[in-house]
């Protein structure tokens, strides 16, 4: 694993820790539905199983299909806000 | 994708299955407490490339963990024929034989409880925690998070037996309805506009929260569900409220007659009056009925009931003496009444926050607000004894917020009733549509006087923010007048209700209007 990739799984066990990485998903989950990002992606993943036929589509067709698409559209804004949440937290725990 | 799971579960629902699945989830999945948080930290990576991203799984039947886009899992349920894992993510059961998640009845069972059990440890409120909160390890539980309604097998039969649903499409007009004037009834009508569109006042009683006590037919709560029950009915044709009408003559005596009354001292009775007949709705954590009046939990003070600081500030040894007052409005003195308002420059900082127009030095409902909050001298005719000095000494006393109610309803004293004269206070006030009620909270003032200044408004704060949502109007002098209301409908239109005449209106016209009572509903709600 490099220097990289140390990082990450050290910020993700400290986040994990203190209960911040839940904080985290829900202040995410709460973001996402309030900017109709959640709506858009159950109407994308009705589509999908409309092509597919709900028979035969699996959750991992839908994973293949939705994510790019998912990933696209989350707004800036979201994005800025949850970087600043986790900046914050490290500037508070700073011996890491 | 059968509801009933895939048949190769049964290989692993023997011996105690369940507990072991429990720990698998308490563990991995939704860890609730600061131990199993701290395993899951240090455990959680991939056994094969060490990653914790990429979709970990466990799989159930021995202690591996592996990445799912790398396929890492996949290599292991081959290789030892463990067909079961769990997604450590969202907690689902994945069957390499059906190559999907499966959903087993037990197993959903089983992942309910213990992410209810772990939400109620984390205590994860739905509004913003400040980062600080990350700090201790102890979370007090707030409660259930919200999940979505499920019905019950009575309910889905009575969702059968009535077939006929109402559909609420952007522009209907559901919930608006004329009320007939019964003779200068024009302060109740404007009154119940804005109550039947108060949202939590009209989900309560459209849910059929109401369990009536009252043995006698003059329970005016009753007689509001009717209400609502009309208004929503669909129908347009105005509404009598004769009954209610009777109703609050009955048990407000003061209101009683066919003279013009004054619209906040009705609203002030009437939310009296159904706090006094919500006694039966009143159940409190131990399934007792609250038997104090100051403390109870209806729905009016769920709603309406804030709370209000007053610290009296000795000059000589500075000790405060702190009072908290119960309020359901708050009474604003407007500049052009014979009490003084004190000169202010346009543009404060709370005028800026809340985005009021400023018309060259008009007055702004947060300067009215500003003054409601300031430290006002007592002067030297009204000296307190003081707990501290123990003698009589000048004090300064000051307002502030303690707690905000959901609806925050505020009265512009237009009505000069003084010793002096009578007469009507016209001056134009501008109020926003939006409102942050921080400036005058309580913890503001404490934070101001130590030192630190919140220039900035804390976006993570989501809990002083309201928004407008209905406006009571009064036209003419204080001889003769006419009350009409501005109500909020959906979420950006505006409706005026002139007793049987409901038309149209912009935000313009609401904003332009001169304000008597003005209605606020707060933006950002939390689950209790």
């Amino acid at each position: 694993m490099n220097k990289d990739s140390q990082m990450r799984a050290a910020i993700n066990q400290k986040l994990i820790e203190m209960g911040e990485r839940e904080r985290l998903k829900e202040l995410l989950r709460t973001k996402l539905v309030e900017c109709g990002w959640k709506d858009q992606m159950k109407a994308h993943c009705k589509d999908v199983i409309r092509e597919k036929g709900l028979e035969h589509v699996t959750v991992e067709d839908l994973v293949t299909e939705v994510t790019p698409k998912g990933r696209a559209l989350v707004p800036d804004s979201v994005k800025k806000e949850l970087l600043q949440r986790i900046r914050a937290f490290l500037a508070q725990h700073a011996t890491l | 994708m059968s509801p009933a799971g895939c048949s190769h579960v049964n290989g692993y629902k023997v011996d105690n299955w369940k507990q072991n699945l429990r720990v698998i989830y308490q563990c991995f999945v939704w860890s609730g407490t600061a131990e199993t948080r701290r395993r899951k930290a240090k455990s959680c990576v991939c056994h094969m490339c060490g990653a914790h991203l990429n979709r970990l799984h466990s799989c159930l039947y021995c202690v591996f963990f592996g990445c799912f886009t790398k396929k890492h899992i996949h290599e292991h349920a081959k290789n030892k024929r463990h067909n079961l894992a769990i997604d450590l993510l969202y907690g689902g059961i994945y069957c390499f034989v059906c190559q999907d998640y499966i959903y087993d009845k037990d197993m959903e069972q089983i992942a309910k409880e213990e992410q209810r059990k772990a939400w109620k440890l984390q205590g994860i409120a739905l509004s913003l925690s400040a980062v600080s909160a990350c700090v201790c390890f102890v979370f007090t539980g707030i409660g259930e998070k919200y999940t979505t309604w499920e019905p019950t097998k009575r309910e889905l039969e009575l969702l059968r037996h009535n077939p006929k649903r109402r559909k609420i499409t952007t522009n209907c007009t559901i919930g608006l309805r004329g009320l007939i004037n019964l003779g200068n009834t024009c302060f109740m009508n404007c009154i119940v506009q804005a109550l039947t569109h108060t949202p939590l006042l009209r989900d309560f009683f459209l849910s059929d929260r109401h369990k009536c006590e009252m043995q006698s037919n003059s329970c005016l709560v009753c007689e509001m569900s009717q209400l609502f029950q009309e208004f929503y009915s669909g129908h347009r044709s105005p509404h009598i409220p004769f009954r209610l009408l009777h109703l609050v003559w009955t048990h407000a005596r003061h209101l009683a007659g066919y003279e013009q009354q004054d619209a906040h001292e009705f609203l002030i009775a009437a939310l009296d009056v159904l706090h006094r007949h919500c006694k039966g709705d009143t159940i409190n954590d131990n399934g007792k009925k609250a038997n104090n009046p100051n403390h109870c939990n209806c729905i009016i003070d769920q709603i309406f009931t804030g709370g209000l600081q007053s610290d009296v500030t000795c000059q000589v040894c500075h000790g405060v003496s702190t009072t908290i007052d119960p309020f359901w409005d708050i009474s604003l003195d407007l500049p052009g009444s014979s009490t003084p308002f004190w000169p202010l420059s346009p543009g404060g900082d709370g005028s800026t926050v809340n985005g009021e127009s400023h018309l060259s030095g008009s007055t702004t409902l947060t300067d009215c607000l500003r003054r409601f909050t300031r430290p006002e001298h007592l002067g030297s005719s009204a000296k307190i004894k003081c707990g501290g000095c123990h003698s009589y000494q000048e004090s300064t006393k000051q307002l502030t917020m303690k707690k905000l109610p959901i609806v925050a309803c505020f009265h512009l004293k237009r009505f000069e009733h003084s010793a002096k004269l009578r007469r009507k206070i016209t001056t134009y006030v501008s109020f926003p549509l939006e409102l942050d009620m921080t400036p005058f909270m309580a913890s503001s003032k404490e934070s101001r006087m130590n030192g630190q200044y919140q220039q900035s408004v804390d976006v993570l704060n989501n809990d002083n923010k309201y928004s407008l949502f209905a406006v009571v109007n009064h036209q003419g002098t204080l001889e003769s007048g006419h009350y009409t209301s501005f109500i909020r409908q959906h979420k950006d239109q505006w409706f005026k209700c002139d007793d049987a005449i409901i038309t149209k209106a912009s935000i313009k016209d609401v904003l332009d209007s001169e304000g008597y009572l003005l209605f606020y509903h707060k933006q950002f709600l939390e689950y209790e």
